[in-house]
């Protein structure tokens, strides 16, 4: 299972900025970067009114059920899943093998113009990832400071 | 593999609902979705299912715990459908995963399902490169309230036979009975094994 290297701040600054720029450059409403296994890395924008979350979740395994419908057809060049709709439309694209970019748009855009930008930034993501994969991968998270004894309830059910 | 925002004391963690066909997958997080209390958030709970409501691809129910330390834990529950032609479907939910809990049905003329989809759970975990052995786990004996439920010890024979036996539960999903002592189960042994050999950093 391929899986993300570890970030550093200055990795998810970078991937910011270049969802920033195709934010600004393309007009889009928002952008979310997330991994392909389902979970929101960052998201830029006006993304307040979305449950980004489950729409993280919900992307992965879109795009993940059409790139295996691709893989059926003998399609290996598969990039992006495009979601056209009334008021705002969606594109899905890969972004290398861990993770995907989602932009979200008013439908009156050209979905062309989005593609270009967020191929753009794509690639520049995908090279800050490259960047960290080449990092020294042997610093571990520090969760010591979390209190185990505490997690044995951590979900409590109703009485 | 799960996902830690450094900057934002955030952890993200993925945990997978495996089992046969109609074993209470999907009953087990509607009963977590109903019946949790003292949450951080409680997402929506998602179900892509058929219109005789089979699970399709998959249920999602994100949850964020109370925070531990200052740290934000969130979870995200997934199920796959359990029938099963639908084993690609189970092989793109299980991408990223980092605990499972497998749910088998307690009663006798099942325990051949239950069989068959463990070995199937292996098998797709293994065309992830992921040994099972390695990936955190616990056992569900549902619908413990029917008549014709094997004894836990036969069932424990059946699926928990191992060097190393993992946490098993019994289990009435329907009634809500066992769902939270499963859950909690995986969520600490994934906590440990995060805090002994750290995971994915971000930020």
């Amino acid at each position: 299972m391929l899986s993300l290297p570890q970030l550093f701040e200055e990795d998810v600054q970078c991937m910011e900025r270049s969802m920033d720029e195709l934010l600004r450059q393309s007009d889009a409403t928002a952008a979310l970067l997330i991994d392909k296994g389902g979970p929101l890395i960052c998201e830029r924008g006006e993304t307040d009114e979305f449950d980004t979350t489950t729409m993280a979740a919900l992307a992965a395994g879109s795009f993940a059920a059409t790139e295996a419908i691709a893989g059926l057809v003998g399609e290996s060049n598969f990039n992006s899943v495009y979601q056209q709709g009334e008021r705002r439309s969606l594109l899905v694209s890969n972004v290398g093998p861990q993770l995907l970019l989602i932009v979200i748009f008013r439908a009156a855009h050209s979905v062309g113009a989005i593609k270009y930008f967020a191929t753009i930034a794509s690639k520049r993501i995908a090279l800050q990832v490259r960047i960290a994969e080449g990092r020294n991968p042997g610093s571990v998270l520090d969760l010591v400071s979390m209190d185990l004894a505490n997690t044995s309830v951590l979900f409590k059910k109703k009485a | 593999m799960a996902i830690i925002n450094q900057a934002t004391k955030e952890l993200q963690v993925k945990i997978v609902y495996y089992g046969p066909g109609k074993g209470g997958k999907t009953t087990n997080l509607e009963q977590v979705h109903g019946n949790v209390q003292n949450v951080q958030e409680k997402g929506k709970l998602i179900s892509l299912a058929t219109s005789s409501d089979r699970t399709l691809f998959f249920d999602f129910l994100p949850i964020e715990a109370m925070s531990i330390k200052g740290f934000k834990t969130k979870f995200q529950l997934y199920t796959v459908p359990g029938q099963v032609i639908y084993n690609t479907t189970r092989q793109l939910v299980l991408r990223g995963v980092d605990g499972i809990v497998f749910v088998a049905d307690s009663q006798y003329d099942k325990m051949a399902d239950n069989v068959e989809s463990f070995a199937n759970l292996e098998e797709n975990l293994k065309a992830l490169k992921v040994n099972l052995a390695d990936m955190p786990y616990v056992l569900q004996y549902n619908k413990r309230d029917l008549p014709n439920a094997a004894p836990v010890e036969y069932m424990d024979f059946l699926l928990n036979n191992r060097e190393v036996q993992v946490p098993s539960f019994a289990a009435s999903a329907t009634r809500c009975d066992g769902v939270f002592d499963t859950l909690n189960m995986i969520t600490r042994i994934l906590l440990n094994k995060f805090i002994n050999e750290g995971t994915r950093k971000v930020a």
